[in-house]
């Protein structure tokens, strides 16, 4: 019972790294700055190779190929948050997303650096040195985008009305989390939401930042996704599936 | 007016017994964001241990040329401070092909950047300088010990971005052995050595 | 003393010194690498463009890390270059409004359109390998952060041939749509690589006073010359065509000699009326107008906490 669960798990966390690392990508060349077309790049890479680490994973656990996984799975199949699907756009929405999941990211990653499956715990090591940087990246971008113009303030206020609900649900738990936990296996379910919410909300609020009481639309989830996936695979797939699972590009 | 941000030089040190040496500037709105963008900007390649960046208004330069044309820098007694304070030293000292301009040689005690340089004149070999700078000490902005991992590190990690993770001419041999056996199929010929090839150049 | 000046200038050029800013410099040599360096800035910027649209569609994991690592790459050139136009008096947001305008030049190659997945491969061999060859001259440059950006640029510009070459060789020993594929991307970027050279020598009015100044070291027919002899052979071993059919080799000097170069489609999309020079243009006015609010937002973020910085003596 703990691979296959132990797998979805992994799966999920996976999904939501490469969809994330997708959307950040569409910014190259688009970026409001040049530094930043290089800097979110960096990001965008950092988060996809953090993605390979957890397909890695899933497949020692006798799951597919990551390669196979991510380009000849159907939409209904991913089990990413759906944060990460949702288009990028404009500047304040993609750094406040990316400022919402690294700081969930730097609340989970040490606690699963101390799982006691031994392959997890290593991969959750080596992301966390890149995920460190990433929030100082992202934070210093909300602070002063909240803290700028009126017109800056008023794009990251807009987009965390949007985007709060979606953020929050990146922590609802999945199948067995907590039969998992038991084991030692992944963190203790609520505590990485806890100590996110702890550090988030204080954070936002200090950058004059009101967080909304929104409430996610009915029937949107990791199982259950947007539109928006659809059309993310559609184009992501497309030169893969052109050919069989086993030809190499 | 959309300026683009001020720029900030920027230096790195390869190894932490080596010196910081400029490589080049990037656009910034604070030191900060400047730190942060010099890291993604400069150090996508590993080896980088310390990064250090400055307001270029900050920065005080002569080229030897401009020494001898205009010497008001050796009489200048304007004093911006009460007492000194420490000022980095910068020098070119040769004309070979780099990456890098300036290296550092160290610091002096100053209470303006002419008295700096007069200073860093008397203290360092000024024999084959081409270019000298003087920044104060206080307007660099550097990283530290306790950020080097998260700054540095995940560069390595990226193999891709490594010339020599490409294999082309073994590749480029393997389809010539191809092209050849097939053409052995339509065309028996005496068995034996095979015609000498191209010289491959090494990966 | 004005000559005396310029004398001193081409002794320390003719000695192989570097000249740097704050070093005098004839007005027509700051202009000429002004002109040179910010077109080689606006054409690394506006080349992200066309692969960067393929990012998303990258087939496999690896694909999409290195593509995305070649774009940034890109942005990275750009940005040494842009820097080393600075230090000759120029502002990024001067030359950034001139390319917007249509006034400013830039490598025409990145006016035709990716076609398919092959291109990529293709452009990293080909157009890659073609700049590598105009970057390895130019890291000799006369001017210091010319040369110095150009010494960067060339140490990270390898990669960037050699993982377009393994694709090219991968696909076009793979399926048949892939052989397909790449044959056609090559069909469609050969001449606009050779282009890339620039006019004949016979033709440039630029090059002798670049040549007399070193800042440029090779000629531009000397240059494809030297393209030619190196991809002809190797895309032949793969079986690949190319679409010349005056394409010979010239027993006497081993050169490979190529057809005509179709020049008036070369002036077309230099000034302007190439297949996506509109498209590329309005992408990068989108993003510097998209931009702005964010780059006036941060710009007043810091000057509110200068002001509120308490004053140091």
């Amino acid at each position: 019972m703990t691979e296959p669960a132990l797998a979805a798990y992994l799966l999920a966390l996976a999904d939501d790294e490469l969809i994330l690392g997708h959307r950040d990508s569409e910014w190259t060349g688009h970026a409001p700055i040049l530094e930043e077309d290089i800097a979110f790049a960096n990001i965008a890479q950092d988060e996809i190779g953090h993605a390979s680490l957890w397909y890695g994973l899933v497949r020692d656990l006798g799951g597919a190929e990551p390669d196979r996984l991510i380009f000849f799975r159907l939409p209904a199949e991913y089990r990413n948050a759906p944060l990460v699907e949702l288009p990028k756009g404009d500047w304040a929405f993609s750094m406040l997303r990316q400022y919402l999941f690294d700081a969930a990211e730097a609340r989970r990653l040490p606690l699963l650096a101390a799982s006691t499956h031994r392959p997890l715990a290593e991969a959750a090591a080596k992301i966390r040195t890149e995920e460190i940087y990433h929030l100082r990246h992202t934070q210093a971008w909300i602070e002063r985008l909240a803290q700028g113009t009126s017109e800056s303030h008023r794009r990251v206020q807009a987009a965390l009305d949007l985007l709060w609900p979606y953020a929050v649900q990146l922590f609802d738990p999945v199948t067995h989390e907590a039969e998992l936990a038991a084991g030692g296996l992944l963190p203790e379910v609520g505590a990485v939401k806890g100590d996110w919410l702890q550090t988030v909300v204080p954070f936002l609020s200090a950058v004059t930042l009101r967080v909304p009481e929104a409430s996610l639309p009915a029937g949107v989830s990791r199982a259950q996704h947007t539109q928006h996936l659809t059309d993310l695979l559609a184009d992501m797939q497309v030169v893969a599936r052109s050919e069989g699972p086993d030809v190499h590009w | 007016m959309d300026t683009q941000w001020p720029r900030y030089e920027v230096f790195e040190q390869e190894q932490p017994d080596q010196p910081h040496r400029n490589s080049g500037a990037v656009h910034a709105p604070d030191a900060e964001l400047a730190l942060q963008n010099a890291r993604d900007v400069f150090v996508r390649r590993p080896e980088v241990s310390s990064l250090w960046v400055v307001p270029e208004n900050q920065i005080y330069a002569w080229t030897a040329e401009a020494l001898a044309a205009d010497p008001s820098w050796q009489t200048e007694t304007v004093v911006l401070a009460r007492s000194a304070s420490p000022y980095e030293v910068f020098q070119k000292q040769s004309q070979r092909q780099s990456e890098t301009y300036v290296i550092h040689v160290g610091t002096v005690q100053a209470r303006s950047p002419s008295e700096a340089l007069r200073e860093a004149l008397a203290k360092f070999d000024a024999g084959s300088v081409l270019v000298w700078w003087v920044v104060l000490a206080g307007a660099i902005r550097r990283s530290t010990r306790g950020e080097a991992a998260s700054l540095f590190e995940p560069a390595r990690d990226k193999t891709y971005r490594q010339p020599n993770e490409y294999k082309v001419a073994s590749q480029m041999r393997a389809a010539n052995d191809a092209g050849k056996a097939e053409a052995g199929n339509e065309q028996p010929g005496p068995a034996g050595a095979p015609a000498p090839g191209p010289q491959e150049p090494a990966e | 003393m004005i000559d005396e000046r310029l004398q001193a200038f081409e002794v320390r050029i003719a000695r192989g010194e570097k000249i740097e800013p704050g070093d005098w410099m004839p007005d027509e040599y700051r202009r000429q690498l002004i002109r040179m360096i910010s077109q080689h800035a606006h054409s690394e910027i506006v080349g992200m463009l066309p692969e960067g649209a393929w990012i998303t569609r990258a087939p496999n994991l690896r694909q999409k890390l290195i593509l995305l690592a070649k774009v940034q790459d890109e942005a990275g050139h750009g940005q040494y270059l842009y820097h080393a136009a600075e230090t000759l008096g120029a502002t990024r947001a001067e030359m950034i409004e001139l390319l917007l305008a249509g006034k400013a030049k830039y490598s025409s190659v990145f006016n035709y359109p990716t076609l398919s997945w092959a291109d990529m491969g293709i452009i990293g061999w080909l157009v890659d390998g073609a700049a590598i060859l105009n970057q390895t001259m130019l890291a000799r440059s006369s001017y210091g952060p010319y040369s110095r950006a150009m010494v960067r640029i060339s140490a990270e510009e390898g990669f960037h041939k050699k993982q377009g070459q393994e694709m090219v060789i991968r696909y076009a020993r793979g399926t048949a749509r892939q052989h397909a594929l790449v044959q056609d991307a090559l069909n469609r970027w050969w001449w606009p690589s050779l282009m890339m050279f620039g006019p004949h020598d016979s033709e440039s009015p630029n090059s002798p006073t670049l040549l007399r100044w070193r800042i440029k070291t090779r000629t531009n027919d000397q240059l494809r010359q030297e393209f030619v002899n190196e991809l002809v052979p190797e895309l032949q071993r793969l079986e690949l065509s190319l679409p010349d059919s005056a394409l010979r080799r010239d027993e006497a000097s081993g050169n490979w000699l190529i057809g005509p170069i179709d020049w008036d489609e070369f002036k077309r999309v230099v000034s302007g009326h190439g297949p996506c020079n509109q498209e590329r243009l309005a992408a990068r006015q989108k993003a510097h107008d998209d931009g702005r609010w964010v780059r006036e937002a941060l710009e007043v973020y810091a000057a509110r906490q200068d002001q509120a910085r308490p004053r140091v003596n």
